[in-house]
């Protein structure tokens, strides 16, 4: 036991070293150490199950199995191959491509503050924790993603079970656990993980605290975002700048969903299939097309854009919203989303000259945390020769 | 129907304490024998307290050992998954098998004085205290891609000494067991192919053939290998505010009876011939390629008829499904 106490200090000591600033004093309890937050001011306590409390060792264990490819069915893809750090943890592609090649419908989305999200993934009203989402990935067959199934699912687990290192981690964190390497501890700490990766720190974060100043493009785009001109704040306010939030103190939580206009397939208002948005789970017809609006915090970094990644760069972006949606001339897709009757009534042709729009783009870049995409907390522990 | 509910029944999993839970996993590996013994001590006093030790009193008489069985067949043709089937649906279309598995709870038998009896489920890999995971596919031939080699085909359970003429039991797992969490979930709610995880539950019946020829599917998408038919609750919503799932618009549960039943002598066939009946199986008009319970899937109308369930609703549509027939052993 009292290498594993050491091994508990070791991996506190480290995640305080590379935490960055706000970092305060942890205490242990036992054999692991609690855990504290580490938020800017203006975020409010994340709300964390009581299922699954929050400590460091269950972060860092949640961190090597984040990216830990042995975790997939073939050993060749981890949680971090779609959800790369450097890309705010997104994979910079149209569509995530699973473990077995198969394309995913749907653009892999940041997970910057995820613990502020009450709903998962673009447009699931079902899905409302961290660790009931990941079974679509680790175990979902349409499309295979890390590909774990009934006939690999002992076989994937005894990968990680064998290694010694991993061993220690869980039986640390689950002393009474005689076989603790289990999907359910492993999704525990991975959600445990997500929950920690919290991004408060962009320019604007620092221009709010006065520690840094805007350019005078920037303050524009600023203005114009939360004004009543380009009216981008109704689907992206709050801190997180989304509207779907969830914290320790939250009460009642909306769960808004939109369509924005992006199809409208023969003047019908559908949206393409399998990525029809809320209406693939509850079938309701007023419920096509609408999808979560996702925080823009890191944005920049997150090319391509859209549940389905079909607008390539933040300035197409800001044009599809400037004209009040797409319009598709020809081919199988063809309508015109701005026509689209199920669309948002927030969302309408905004009269934005090219400088505004590249002014709001400008102001969109000031949302890049770069110690998001740098700290070492959070990064993938295999590149560094660490081992787990 | 009078379907019994929930109500004073034992309590779900999900509400078991979590230390309850992985105890109970833990002690899964190591003996049988322990674990049902902890099973029944845990959940049959339908107390809160993960020590309460209190079995419930003993029935007035004796317990006998009842067995529902289970078989497939198209039509009267024995399904299996090296035998090709017959033709099926409105086309005709000849198919093999490729999965069919289903949940079954809410098991009753009747009295010949019409008093309805719960069977109490012995606990196995195959059945908890109220749900069990009929299995009638052998991983083998045609099935080898979506099977698994194990096989249940029968409810195994206990019945006070009686003489039981009815039987009702439901297609389709509890809300209280229907959205645990697959990968903590003890046997046999623990099946990943059973998993519906995009709708938070569980898939209550996976129902696959592979027709000749595929499924055609509606430009630009390729033809589907396989007819799916995967019942479950749908329109389900989560609660943001507490991070659990707590309903669904639509449960789509199949209550089942049969009036005249002796366990005995018969057993309950499930028909695929009946199931595809107003289904065409070469052509899918969109949606889910087959019917994978959404409202607004064409192929849908057609299997919900079957079963007698309302598709807007989900609700049960009244007597007349053909999915189940009883025929002798």
């Amino acid at each position: 036991m009292r290498v594993l106490v050491r091994l508990a200090a070791a991996i506190a000591c480290g995640l305080a070293g590379c935490g960055g600033d706000g970092t305060r004093v942890v205490e242990e309890t036992g054999s692991t150490t609690t855990w504290a937050w580490s938020l800017p001011a203006f975020f409010p306590t994340p709300r964390i199950p009581e299922s699954n409390p929050m400590a460091v060792e269950k972060v860092e264990l949640g961190r090597h199995l984040f990216y830990d490819r042995r975790l997939s069915g073939n050993g060749t893809q981890a949680c971090g191959s779609c959800h790369q750090q450097t890309k705010a943890f997104t994979d910079g592609l149209v569509v995530s491509i699973g473990s077995t090649g198969e394309a995913h419908p749907r653009n892999a989305q940041s997970l910057a503050n995820v613990a502020y999200n009450p709903t998962l993934t673009w447009a699931n009203p079902a899905l409302v924790s961290l660790e009931k989402q990941m079974e679509v990935p680790l175990f979902g067959t349409d499309p295979v993603e890390m590909g774990v199934n009934d006939s690999n699912s002992a076989e994937v687990l005894g990968r990680i079970a064998a290694d010694p290192a991993y061993r220690l981690r869980f039986a640390l964190l689950w002393p009474d656990q005689t076989q603790p390497v289990t999907w359910g501890n492993v999704i525990h700490a991975i959600a445990a993980f997500q929950r920690s990766i919290l991004s408060g720190n962009s320019r604007y974060d620092r221009y709010l605290t006065g520690q840094e100043t805007l350019t005078l493009a920037e303050t524009r785009g600023m203005n114009l975002f939360f004004g009543e001109t380009a009216e981008c704040f109704h689907c992206h306010s709050s801190f997180n700048f989304n509207d779907q939030i969830v914290h320790a103190a939250s009460r009642a939580v909306e769960t808004p969903f939109h369509n924005t206009g992006l199809y409208n397939i023969g003047g019908t208002g559908a949206f393409p299939e399998p990525n029809r948005g809320v209406f693939e789970l509850t079938q309701v017809a007023t419920d096509m097309g609408r999808f979560r609006a996702p925080s823009l915090r890191n944005v920049a970094v997150t090319a391509p854009y859209m549940h389905d990644g079909s607008i390539a760069t933040l300035e197409d972006v800001v044009a599809f919203y400037a004209a009040g949606g797409r319009n598709i001339t020809d081919g199988p897709l063809a309508g015109d989303g701005r026509a689209n009757p199920l669309k948002n009534d927030l969302i309408n042709q905004i009269s934005l000259s090219a400088g505004d729009q590249a002014d709001l783009v400008a102001f969109l870049r000031t949302l890049t945390d770069t110690s998001l995409l740098t700290n070492p907390a959070w990064a993938d522990p295999f590149t560094a020769n660490t081992g787990p | 129907m009078n379907v019994s509910s929930d109500s004073g029944r034992t309590p779900a999993v999900s509400a078991r304490p979590a230390n309850l839970q992985r105890r109970s996993r833990r002690l899964r590996a190591g003996s049988g024998a322990l674990l049902a013994t902890l099973f029944v001590a845990a959940c049959g006093g339908g107390s809160d307290d993960p020590v309460a030790q209190t079995p419930e009193p003993p029935p007035a008489a004796a317990p006998q050992t009842v067995a529902i069985e289970f078989a497939a067949k198209a039509g009267n043709v024995a399904v299996d998954c090296n035998t090709p089937l017959g033709g099926l649906g409105t086309a005709g279309t000849p198919a093999t098998l490729s999965d069919l598995r289903f949940y079954v709870s809410e098991a009753v038998l009747v009295t010949d004085q019409n008093a309805e009896v719960p069977i109490t489920l012995t606990a196995s890999d195959w059945q908890n205290d109220q749900v069990t995971l009929i299995d009638l596919e052998d991983g083998t031939g045609f099935c080898a891609t979506a099977g698994t080699p194990g096989t249940n085909d029968a409810i195994r359970g206990t019945v006070p000494t009686g003489n039981y003429t009815s039987l009702k039991f439901t297609l389709g797992v509890p809300s209280s067991h229907n959205h645990t969490d697959y990968a903590v979930a003890t046997s046999p709610m623990d099946i990943q192919a059973m998993a519906w995880s995009w709708q938070a539950g569980r898939k209550f019946a996976k129902i696959e053939v592979n027709p000749e020829g595929g499924v055609a599917r509606p430009s630009p998408a390729a033809a589907s290998t396989t007819f799916y038919v995967h019942l479950g609750a749908t329109g389900c919503t989560g609660n943001p505010a507490t991070g659990e799932t707590v309903a669904c618009t639509n449960p789509n549960r199949m209550p089942f009876h049969a009036p005249a039943f002796d366990p005995a002598r018969q057993r309950v066939v499930v028909d695929l011939a009946a199931l595809f009946a107003g289904a065409n199986l070469t052509t899918d008009g969109g949606g889910a390629p087959g019917c994978m319970s959404g409202t607004a899937d064409p192929e849908c109308p057609a299997v919900f008829d079957a079963l007698k369930l309302d598709l807007a609703t989900g609700l049960p549509a009244g007597s007349g499904q053909t999915l189940f027939k009883v025929e002798s052993k």
